[in-house]
């Protein structure tokens, strides 16, 4: 029996942000720690989380200065090559109630650096909740690791309490990974991709638009190999900002170097796609013709309305998307999205809208309510996206869409329906030599 | 520095260790955290999380919970759990400790107090604070626990061992068939592993009990005091090819890292175990001890330790320390030092 809470997307518009259901709220509940979600409460563990994103910069080393418990599931990266840069400096009760251990900081990172085969780029230091609360100024601790040691050093919020404020722990991340880019001459033909850690897909049209615009150096932290790389960061022109979480980042970048940006947001539905660009030629002042990419979309979504047509589908938050923005695209492609397990906020709360108007008994859950303990399907799904939903529906053909390598723009529509198609055909052929 | 890891990722700490204890018996688990602790946990301390539905919740906190001490919002969350998890009928609560609370002095027995009079359910509070290891949380919590579930006498049962100390953590396994495979204590009730609240509760019915790792002695300590149970210091199974390969070197300097029962087990199983010493990162109790042991307190104990031995049975994870250690390494798996298991159908 399906026991897990759930709301009908016409309920939850009728009843609109302002009131939203605790179960909907997660300052109003329990947080479960799904084994489909890990990655919300344990952003170390998969993906990029702080202290993964902290290593971007090319060289760099990382302190975590923490209990033994903040610490622990960085084990995983060490399978990623990552153990060697690394670092930890445990806190005992004593260190977490009075704070001494903030003089031992710079004598570990001297400690370190003595020990490196290589002089380390950076210190990325990583602090957790210990420090949100003691109120450490972490610049000035900062200043005087990069006193002793030479080295700059630059820290890192693993603030798991401020997650929902106005500026969270990734957000500050972001401006950390960037914050050690100094001030040069700007080229013309240079702009940054900001949003992601890792490189994005390749086919993404975003590179040949700007590449026909003149703009021949289009940099992002994932593809830097080397720090001077990383540093060449600081010749962009503009910076274009493809993740909201950049957005305190970019105006750092602003404020310190002089660099404006313009935002992108990430979006499946290729009219708003196609909005975006247009806006994006204005604000550059190059023409971007993007014509070619949008037909090829809207062909790709035509053959799978024509295959596709009716077919039942899950929507996860564990994706590259914002998954009412992904439901409310398939519903105007045909597909009926039978259930969405996410996150709504204010800024998505206008695709629920519309998703009500388009598909009313859509249902919400949440993936953090206890209640999803108890879920069971009792509805009809046939295919699922999103590793939480692949989680929940174990039988049924789904896409994760969660990989490192991002897609964006029309690239991601066209990629999204093709890998979705591969997974439904595959396990009907594989249903039906069954039989 | 003693407290700064170059070489390898910090241990299992204490939390993981209670919520270890606690995660079979049917109660509702709330890890007094923001989320990053429940996520270790579930994500990497708990294997069973895969595999066993447990309700183990984050009572994610955020900043002002913690600056104001909002307490009662805590209980008001935990009651709304217990209201809607109803349908599991879950038996008791429990607060388990974080840095979070541990840096604003948290009184998690008023939270406990709090709790049992909103919920109506027993509640049990783990002080721990996430800068110890794992045996310590999972040594309060078997104690937390006793002293609150096992209070009748019930009569013994004839033949019926306990076995304390049965935590993945300690032991590897998430069946207690695997813990027990191969030893005389098959079909023996490991508390809080395969078995109930209900085990808790009718503890004295056992006529003796195992302990197998320190985790457990307090506990054993405490039940022998309330109804005369006596102990016995056991071991969890060892891998065969972990015993082979060490029986291949018996007689060598041989120095064996786990936690301490595990690794007197292994020593126990060698024709000369006087060429053998015994460490451990973890609990090490002295009673236990032979000449030659020693408990690690960083990464430079075990760094010097290492050069007066030719076999080193330890966790493969533990060689990262010792990039120049040229003799022979037997690969002993921890999961609190590398979260891999040692099931039998693995």
């Amino acid at each position: 029996m399906n026991n897990a809470y759930f709301i009908t997307a016409a309920e939850l518009a009728a009843l609109g942000f302002d009131r939203l259901p605790d179960e909907l709220n997660s300052a109003k509940h329990m947080i479960y720690s799904s084994p489909a979600t890990l990655d919300f409460n344990s952003p170390g563990a998969k993906g990029f989380g702080v202290k993964r994103a902290g290593l971007c910069v090319p060289g760099s080393v990382m302190l975590l200065v923490a209990p033994t418990c903040c610490g622990r599931n960085t084990a995983l990266l060490n399978e990623l090559g990552y153990h060697e840069r690394f670092f930890y400096l445990l806190l005992d009760e004593t260190d977490i109630v009075t704070g001494r251990h903030l003089k031992k900081i710079p004598e570990a990172c001297a400690e370190i650096c003595e020990s490196a085969a290589k002089s380390p780029s950076a210190i990325m230091i990583c602090v957790t909740c210990v420090d949100a609360l003691l109120g450490t100024d972490m610049e000035r601790v900062c200043r005087q690791c990069e006193e002793k040691t030479g080295v700059p050093a630059v820290p890192a919020y693993m603030y798991a309490l401020t997650r929902e404020k106005r500026i969270p722990p990734m957000g500050l991340t972001r401006k950390s990974v960037y914050s050690l880019l100094k001030k040069q001459p700007r080229h013309a033909d240079a702009c940054n991709l900001l949003g992601f850690f890792a490189a994005m897909n390749n086919q993404n049209e975003i590179y040949g638009l700007l590449g026909s615009a003149g703009l021949r150096n289009i940099r992002e932290i994932g593809r830097c190999k080397t720090f001077d790389e990383y540093a060449a960061m600081s010749q962009a022109n503009f910076n274009l900002v493809l993740n909201p979480e950049a957005r305190y980042a970019a105006q750092d970048l602003y404020d310190r170097l002089g660099i404006p940006f313009i935002e992108l947001t990430r979006v499946y539905r290729p009219d708003k796609i196609r909005n975006q660009y247009r806006g994006l030629s204005q604000a550059i002042g190059k023409t971007l013709d993007d014509a070619q990419y949008y037909d090829e979309t809207v062909q790709a979504i035509a053959a799978f309305r024509k295959q596709y047509a009716g077919l039942h589908v899950a929507v996860g938050e564990c994706l590259n998307a914002d998954s009412f923005e992904l439901a409310l695209a398939l519903t105007e492609f045909g597909v009926h999205v039978a259930e969405i397990y996410g996150t709504i906020g204010e800024r998505n709360f206008v695709y629920l809208k519309k998703l009500a108007e388009l598909s009313p008994q859509t249902r919400v859950y949440s993936n953090l309510s206890p209640t999803m303990l108890c879920y069971e399907r009792d509805c009809t799904v046939d295919a699922v996206i999103g590793n939480d939903a692949m989680y929940y529906h174990r039988d049924l053909p789904g896409i994760g869409w969660n990989d490192e390598a991002q897609t964006f723009g029309y690239r991601g529509v066209t990629l999204l329906l093709s890998q979705l198609d591969r997974a439904i055909s595959e396990n009907r052929q594989i249903a039906e030599a069954e039989i | 520095m003693k407290k700064l890891l170059k070489y390898i990722s910090p241990l299992a700490p204490d939390d993981s260790g209670a919520c270890s204890v606690l995660y079979e018996l049917g109660g509702i688990v709330v890890i007094c955290d923001a989320g990053g602790c429940t996520g270790n946990i579930c994500g990497f301390d708990e294997p069973r999380w895969h595999e066993k539905k447990s309700a183990v919740f984050s009572a994610g906190l955020r900043d002002m919970d913690a600056i104001l001490g909002r307490d009662d919002r805590l209980i008001d969350k935990l009651a709304r759990a217990c209201e809607q998890l109803r349908p599991m009928q879950p038996q008791f609560t429990a607060i388990i400790g974080t840095p979070v609370p541990a840096v604003i002095a948290t009184d998690l027995h008023a939270v406990k107090r709090m709790a049992e009079k909103q919920t109506g359910l027993p509640c049990i509070a783990v002080e721990t604070n996430g800068t110890e290891y794992y045996d310590r949380g999972a040594e309060k919590t078997y104690c937390a626990l006793f002293e609150a579930f096992a209070a009748e006498r019930f009569p013994t049962q004839k033949g019926k061992i306990g076995i304390l100390g049965a935590t993945p953590l300690d032991t590897g396994c998430t069946h207690a068939c695997d813990v027990t495979a191969g030893t005389d204590a098959a079909g023996a009730v490991c508390f809080g592993m395969d078995s109930t609240l209900d085990e808790i509760r009718r503890a004295s019915e056992c006529e003796s009990l195992l302990v197998i790792a320190p985790s457990g002695l307090k506990a054993a300590k405490l039940l022998r005091t309330r109804f005369g149970i006596p102990y016995e210091i056991g071991a969890p199974r060892i891998p065969e090819d972990v015993i082979a390969q060490a029986m291949q070197h018996d007689g060598e300097p041989m120095l064996i890292v786990h936690q301490q029962f595990a690794a007197n087990a292994l020593r126990h199983k060698l024709r000369h175990p006087e060429t053998a010493d015994c460490a451990t990162w973890f609990l090490f109790d002295n009673a236990y001890a032979q000449s030659g042991d020693f408990p690690i307190r960083g990464e430079e104990d075990l760094q010097k330790a290492a050069k007066q031995y030719r076999v080193i049975a330890a966790d493969r994870d533990l060689q990262r320390l010792l990039p120049d250690y040229h003799g022979t390494w037997i690969d002993f798996p921890h999961y609190a030092v590398s979260a891999r298991l040692i099931n039998t159908n693995q």
